[in-house]
């Protein structure tokens, strides 16, 4: 029988591979690090953090490509791994696609809302943005525009990757443009131009499109309300053009 | 329920200009909770409005993933209503005239409705 107090422990030696990876990364030693960390990863396929050392060592060797195929099988073990998040959000920082990067953030933001580095690149992201009209697309679900029918149901749109489908929105935003509607009215408030609902987690807008549809218009808490309510306008025009389009 | 102090809460409110009135509401049945509200003012038909409005806008922050709403906004051609989240069942809700200060109203009601506890 062994003796428990000299077998090594399994995730000692799995945390002593990345530790001295980690080191010699920090050292500068890059080659040595990424083959200790290749190695150790052989071992230990399914260890997420393993992949993680993997993207962080490519990314200092200037590899995009290899760092963000370690961070996306990162996020294929543990969809919610903060650091491969950051990391792909990074990526996504330095080829200047903003969208990208602030929906990782944000997503991270959800799973560790504590975590003041992922605020403070989020900040950089929207710091970093540049402030030109970007196009409308209700042909394009990754926009957070959903365009809904009368009944509430979806004509087109979407609310974006990693969110839930654009049907319950669809539904959800008719029955609110429905009471807004009702509202203005009895309280003679006149005609109602939008709702704007404000969460922890996002912001959005709802507005009549054409008196019977209805634009919902999804965007990250830190939106600035009224780039949201501009956004909402554009699109309106836009669901006015494809509802014509459409028709 | 801790109600002394919001009559001077919601004289704050009344006090920014283009507000019409505002009133302490449950969301969970439509009544007037304390209120504020200038001649002419239906308060009951604003709570009871107020109330499912903020109904359906709770049901599309979970349809969207916004997390628990904290403060509406309906926009109307010839005013509005603000609205924002208070502890448990309370919202604090403002009726506006079109030309109130819509950013300064926005932050007060934020404020004022984490006091209400």
């Amino acid at each position: 029988m062994s003796d428990p107090t000299t077998t090594p422990d399994p995730r000692s030696h799995r945390l002593a591979f990345l530790d001295l990876a980690e080191r010699l990364r920090q050292r500068g030693q890059l080659e040595a690090a990424v083959t200790v960390a290749l190695e150790g990863l052989a071992r230990h396929p399914a260890l997420p953090d393993a992949h993680d050392l993997v993207a962080r060592i490519r990314v200092d060797q200037g590899r995009d490509d290899d760092a963000r195929a370690a961070w996306t099988a990162v996020l294929d073990l543990e969809p919610e791994h903060p650091g491969a998040l950051k990391g792909l959000a990074y990526l996504a920082f330095r080829r200047h696609d903003f969208d990208e990067a602030e929906r990782r953030l944000e997503t991270a933001r959800r799973t560790a809302p504590r975590d003041v580095t992922i605020l403070a690149a989020l900040d950089r992201v929207r710091a970093a943005r540049p402030m030109q009209a970007t196009s409308v697309r209700l042909d394009d679900p990754a926009q957070g525009l959903v365009l809904a029918d009368a009944d509430g149901l979806l004509v087109a749109g979407g609310l974006g990757p990693e969110l839930p489908t654009g049907d319950a929105a669809a539904a959800m935003a008719a029955g609110l443009a429905r009471e807004a509607q009702r509202t203005a009215r009895f309280l003679a408030l006149g005609e109602w131009r939008h709702v704007v609902v404000e969460g922890q987690g996002g912001r959005c807008v709802v507005t009549p499109v054409q008196g019977t549809a209805t634009l919902l218009v999804r965007r990250s808490a830190g939106t600035p309300i009224g780039r949201l309510v501009a956004d909402a306008q554009r699109g309106v025009e836009a669901a006015a053009r494809w509802l014509e389009g459409a028709s | 329920m801790i109600t002394s102090g919001w009559s001077e809460l919601l004289a704050e409110v009344t006090a920014v200009p283009g507000v019409r009135g505002a009133l302490v509401v449950s969301a969970d049945d439509g009544l007037v909770v304390h209120e504020a509200a200038m001649d002419g003012l239906p308060t009951a038909d604003v709570a009871a409005f107020a109330a499912a409005v903020i109904q359906r806008a709770l049901r599309l922050a979970d349809a969207t993933a916004l997390g628990a709403a904290r403060h509406l906004h309906l926009a109307a051609r010839d005013g509005g209503l603000f609205l924002a989240a208070g502890p448990g069942p309370l919202w604090l809700v403002a009726v506006t005239e079109p030309a109130v200060e819509t950013g300064r109203l926005r932050l007060l009601l934020g404020d004022l409705a984490s006091a209400l506890g």
